[in-house]
């Protein structure tokens, strides 16, 4: 219960968090997606129920103090977090370049639903503006999941003394 | 039984839907900000307030790192362009100074009704046996030996030795220096010699003449040397116990002979002795 709780909270602190960074080290021109990388992490690690409320209050919280249209991200994440979610199913997650790629992947086709979101919903071509960044942002993200990945593998291991088996995992949770 | 089999998918779907739904209203309706926005934003406010402040400090912290590090550097080109500005500035005074002298220069052809030649002192010699200036100006400006040479506001002493391009100036207080003066006040005649550092002293003035300190002393005219009334000294001392007919009358030069930089040189006589020439011819 306590995990529901905290979520918004820890959701809007990581998002305010990303945008601080960002703006320190890239002056706001990169989002440093940390809540991108917190999907992704649940969509390897947490059951099905955790990991839709995470990717839905993270998504919900990036939406409203990231300016964008309300849902927008909460959308986003959340495909992103069951596709993660079905395909760590298949793929052993504690393999770090898995993780690399599929944080890419995920970076990638978020960018490309912004542009494709943009250019019919709203007749705006944001293609241009995007590449360049939406390809870096997805390096970034990816090498930051992996990270991410690496320390919590480490901190899993102290805390239950071996690392969560994904094969134990069931898609019903 | 369905529900049961199907229930994960159905709250999948459920949440994309809503989600959409969410999304499609906000997209059609474009509703700004909503009770739960405005919560989300409330709730990141004091987050947002203390990384603001961190992110603050540590930026001030950066700079004013980035500033020490280049504060050595700029405080070395601070030196630098004081010390260039600093000679600027001693130049110009330097110039101010220049052009004071030169107007109580040129102040003396107002004063006297003479043809001058300015001068610049070129060196200064002001030993126990020789006090003496160097000018840079000689024959080829039309100087002549005996010519009287001036500061402002008076007499400083005459030519003796004229060059083609440079001259020496006897100056009123060496041991060799006469000029017929008077006391202004009194009229009372006197040859005024040098004293060295003690400026001149008045001679052949009977005891018995009224003369007081603080009498204006002039050249007399009686030489044909110096023109008559070119201001020398003020008395500074009358001496009047020793024994003999005369006193001693202790003058001080008007001018400060050791601070002198540029004179003017009277050429009167010169100009009258052309005048002459060509009337002759």
């Amino acid at each position: 219960m306590i995990y529901y709780i905290l979520l918004p909270f820890a959701a809007i602190l990581l998002v305010v968090l990303q945008t601080t960074l960002a703006d320190i080290f890239f002056s706001g021109w990169l989002t440093l997606e940390l809540s991108l990388v917190a999907v992704i992490y649940a969509g390897f690690r947490l059951d099905l129920v955790k990991g839709i409320t995470l990717a839905c209050v993270m998504g919900f919280a990036f939406d409203c103090l990231y300016g964008a249209t309300l849902g927008l991200f909460t959308l986003f994440y959340l495909l992103i977090f069951l596709m993660v979610f079905f395909v760590s199913l298949r793929v052993a997650s504690e393999k770090l370049y898995i993780i690399f790629f599929v944080s890419l992947i995920c970076s990638l086709m978020e960018s490309l639903a912004l542009v494709l979101l943009y250019a019919f919903v709203f007749n705006f071509d944001l293609s241009d503006d995007v590449l360049l960044v939406s390809v870096l942002q997805a390096l970034l993200t990816s090498v930051l999941s992996v990270g991410f990945f690496y320390v919590m593998s480490k901190t899993e291991g102290l805390k239950y003394g071996k690392t969560i088996q994904t094969p134990q995992r069931t898609w019903t949770g | 039984m369905f529900l049961k089999n199907y229930r994960t998918v159905i709250l999948v779907g459920a949440i994309i839907a809503a989600t959409l739904i969410l999304l499609s209203y906000n997209l059609m309706y474009d509703t700004g900000t909503s009770v739960l926005k405005n919560m989300a934003l409330e709730a990141a406010t004091p987050f947002q307030k203390v990384f603001n402040l961190s992110v603050s400090n540590v930026k001030s912290a950066w700079k004013r790192y980035i500033h020490l590090v280049g504060l050595e550097d700029e405080n070395r080109k601070l030196k630098s362009k004081m010390a260039a500005l600093q000679e600027e500035l001693i130049l110009y005074k330097e110039g101010n100074l220049e052009t004071q002298r030169l107007k109580k220069l040129l102040s003396l052809q107002d004063t006297y009704p003479h043809r001058f030649i300015a001068a610049r002192v070129i060196g200064k010699e002001l030993s126990v046996i020789s006090k003496t200036l160097w000018i840079d100006k000689g024959k080829t400006h039309g100087l002549e030996p005996g010519m009287p040479v001036l500061v402002s506001p008076g007499l400083i002493g005459r030519l003796t030795d004229v060059s083609w391009h440079s001259s020496k100036v006897l100056l009123l207080i060496d041991e060799n220096s006469n000029v017929d003066v008077l006391i202004q006040r009194t009229r009372v005649q006197g040859i005024a010699r040098g004293a060295g550092s003690r400026g001149c002293v008045v001679r052949y003035v009977p005891k018995i003449q009224d003369v007081r300190e603080g009498d204006v002393v002039v050249t007399s005219g009686l030489s044909n040397i110096f023109p008559k009334g070119l201001l020398v000294g003020k008395v500074s001392y009358v001496n009047r116990l020793d024994a003999g007919l005369f006193s001693k009358i202790h003058v001080a030069p008007f001018a400060d002979l050791a601070s002198v930089e540029e004179v003017m040189v009277l050429a009167a006589e010169q100009q009258e002795r052309d005048r002459r020439e060509m009337k002759e011819e």
